[in-house]
């Protein structure tokens, strides 16, 4: 159904139930994947449609559960892992890095491991170890694809660009998407294209996964005052579409990166550098999490997570600095 | 696999690692003398159809799995016509042709691996089961743990090996592990035995006899091999015990042993023993030729398949 409205959540289980339905290699696992459906609804219906063999409940043991996942697709499967959390895919970083990412290169392209694990990423009120972006630290490895959905219809196309891709993918999800409606168009989505989600010509404003919501609010803030913002959706983080981004700059002519994650050796830093790269000497800015756990105490983990507001009086302060007005002016 | 035939792949593995040490330019090895029992009496018990999974200390497993040995030789000195191009080394060489699927230079990093190409074979309904095999240092693993629970409850066909040589690096299993390795198991409910590791025959029986029970569906089972290390853990680790230790180590050789017992047995007589050294050494020769001709990959290699 081109066009229709549907959440994110189903998003996610519709693409899954399309290609288990195509092709009898595509399975999931995890916990509370089968008759619950998933943590968010993410799996709805899959256990009903195609049972306990193919859409398989695993006890709490995540490093065992990607490593299993990554031999079964490298043995010719392609499975889905479910880490319920992105806090517990510290645990199964061994399997996914030492063994996943590596495959294909160590045995030459004799094995691959098709493999998504997908996982959800976000502060929801559930405290110090459920809450973490870390998506930045899978950016660095080599033979790792790393994607995060911002909307249903990027949800659909993302998890059917990750099922045909042929080597370990992280899929991200974000905990206050799930419940998100948006249109979706049932179309593909390649990995490694940001989007332009909102034109605009003072300033872009990088964002992905949840966060291009609150970059969207900011820059209706802003465009009240004047200040015309860009955001571009990255959606995938690895590989990453530095050319899209630095296009949008070199328009611009100034960068601010907005991410939930913590800033050092982040998602930002990243694309400032490899933006900086591409075009020269340019402003940036970057925002994102404090410095400090994020907390279940609600007063305590807005403090820690960049807001509208926030982004809003930090790109303002950025655009209308002396620094970045004599860069623009010169 | 006969006992002469047994004895001649155990010969093969000591004489290949023994040219391979030799060299100047070996690199970093782990080396099995001492262990070689344990690896053609398993490999003895496979069909081609089984996949077999190793540790790093995986180049008598590889020999003895029927690999050839020239590119073998050609893998662990970084040549391309390696199988897997010279970039996986001893630590990650792989040939699934063969029926070896890898070996996986992370300490129990390939036990819930192994368990996956299990679930694949049970789902795609494939003929065969996988070998895994590891030290006694994985036994404290969670890894280790979270796999057999998981094996056992999806009763995956599984011959999970401990090859126990009685030393991780330099730390005897009595100062790691609260109890043995082969009693592990036993909590999921998988069928656990125990042999000796210096005996080719015991260990190819056990094997044989665990084999069948795993390919009739009765899901995974646990092989310890009480084996011994006569070098020190790699060729750039120190040696840590005492020259006694290490000589009445090396008197309970398994190729001696069996190699007495083929002449006791009146299986092999002294001139066919040394016709069987002979080829041995000229097959060994012949792997070193075959590598040496063989170049190393361009530096452009680097990137290649990395994505």
């Amino acid at each position: 159904m081109p066009n229709e409205k549907i959440f994110y959540r189903e998003g996610i289980a519709r693409a899954l139930h399309e290609a288990m339905a195509a092709d009898e290699r595509v399975f999931v696992m995890g916990q509370d994947v089968g008759a619950f459906g998933g943590a968010y609804r993410e799996f709805d219906g899959l256990h009903a449609a195609f049972g306990p063999e193919r859409v398989r409940d695993m006890p709490v043991a995540e490093a065992a559960m990607v490593g299993i996942g990554l031999g079964a697709a490298a043995a010719g499967m392609r499975p889905v892992v479910s880490v319920t959390y992105m806090d517990f895919l510290m645990l199964a970083l061994d399997p996914l890095v030492n063994y996943g990412a590596k495959l294909r290169f160590k045995t030459a392209g004799k094995l691959t491991a098709p493999l998504v694990v997908i996982t959800t990423a976000g502060a929801k009120g559930q405290g110090v170890a459920h809450s973490q972006c870390i998506e930045a630290w899978l950016m660095g490895v080599p033979g790792l694809k790393v994607v995060a959905p911002a909307t249903p219809d990027d949800a659909y196309g993302l998890m059917r660009a990750a099922l045909a891709a042929d080597g370990p993918v992280v899929y991200v999800a974000h905990k206050k998407l799930f419940p998100m409606a948006g249109a979706c168009g049932a179309g593909d989505v390649p990995m490694g294209a940001a989007n332009i989600i909102r034109a605009g010509r003072d300033v872009t404003i990088t964002a992905h996964s949840y966060m291009t919501r609150i970059a969207l609010a900011a820059a209706d803030n802003l465009s009240v005052e004047g200040i015309s913002c860009e955001i571009v959706d990255i959606r995938s983080l690895r590989p990453l579409d530095v050319g899209l981004v630095a296009a949008s700059v070199a328009r611009t002519g100034a960068l601010v990166t907005l991410e939930e994650g913590q800033l050092a050796c982040g998602v930002g830093g990243e694309i400032a550098a490899r933006v900086r790269e591409a075009l020269g000497p340019l402003p940036v800015q970057r925002i994102g999490a404090r410095a400090a756990p994020v907390s279940s105490n609600p007063v305590l983990e807005r403090a820690c997570i960049p807001d509208a507001a926030r982004v809003a009086a930090e790109t303002r302060r950025f655009i209308l600095n002396d620094a970045t007005s004599r860069w623009r002016a010169g | 696999m006969n006992r002469v035939a047994m004895l001649r792949r155990m010969r093969l593995i000591r004489t290949f690692e023994g040219a391979l040490a030799a060299r100047r330019d070996h690199g970093f090895q782990l080396l099995s003398a001492g262990e070689e029992a344990v690896a053609v009496g398993l490999c003895a018990a496979l069909a081609a159809e089984d996949q077999l999974l190793t540790g790093g200390r995986s180049i008598g497993f590889a020999l003895a799995r029927g690999l050839p040995p020239g590119p073998v030789m050609a893998e662990l000195l970084g040549r391309v016509d390696g199988p897997n191009q010279g970039r996986a080394g001893r630590g990650h060489l792989s040939w699934p042709a063969y029926g070896f699927f890898g070996a996986h230079a992370v300490v129990a990093g390939n036990m819930s691996v192994a368990a996956g190409v299990a679930l694949a074979r049970r789902l795609r309904e494939a003929a065969g089961m996988v070998v895994c095999v590891f030290g006694d240092g994985a036994c404290g693993a969670g890894a280790l743990h979270e796999t057999l629970n998981i094996a056992a409850l999806w009763r995956l066909p599984v011959l999970f090996v401990c090859n126990n040589n009685q030393f991780a690096v330099s730390t005897r299993p009595e100062a790691t592990l609260a109890g043995r390795a082969g009693d592990l198991a036993g909590a999921y409910g998988i069928f656990a035995r125990r042999v000796d590791g210096m005996d080719v025959d015991a260990v190819a029986a056990a094997c044989a006899a665990l084999a069948a029970r795993v390919r009739d569906g009765g899901g995974p089972v646990f092989l310890e091999c009480a084996s011994a290390r006569f070098l020190a853990h790699s060729t750039a680790a120190r040696e840590t015990r005492m020259a006694d230790e290490l000589r009445e180590t090396r008197a309970r050789c398994p190729i001696a042993a069996l190699q007495a017992a083929l002449l006791r047995d009146g299986e092999v007589s002294e001139s066919a023993l040394a016709t069987l050294e002979a080829e041995v050494a000229a097959e060994v020769a012949a792997a070193i030729a075959f590598a040496e001709a063989s170049p190393f990959p361009s530096p452009e290699e680097a990137l290649a398949d990395a994505e």
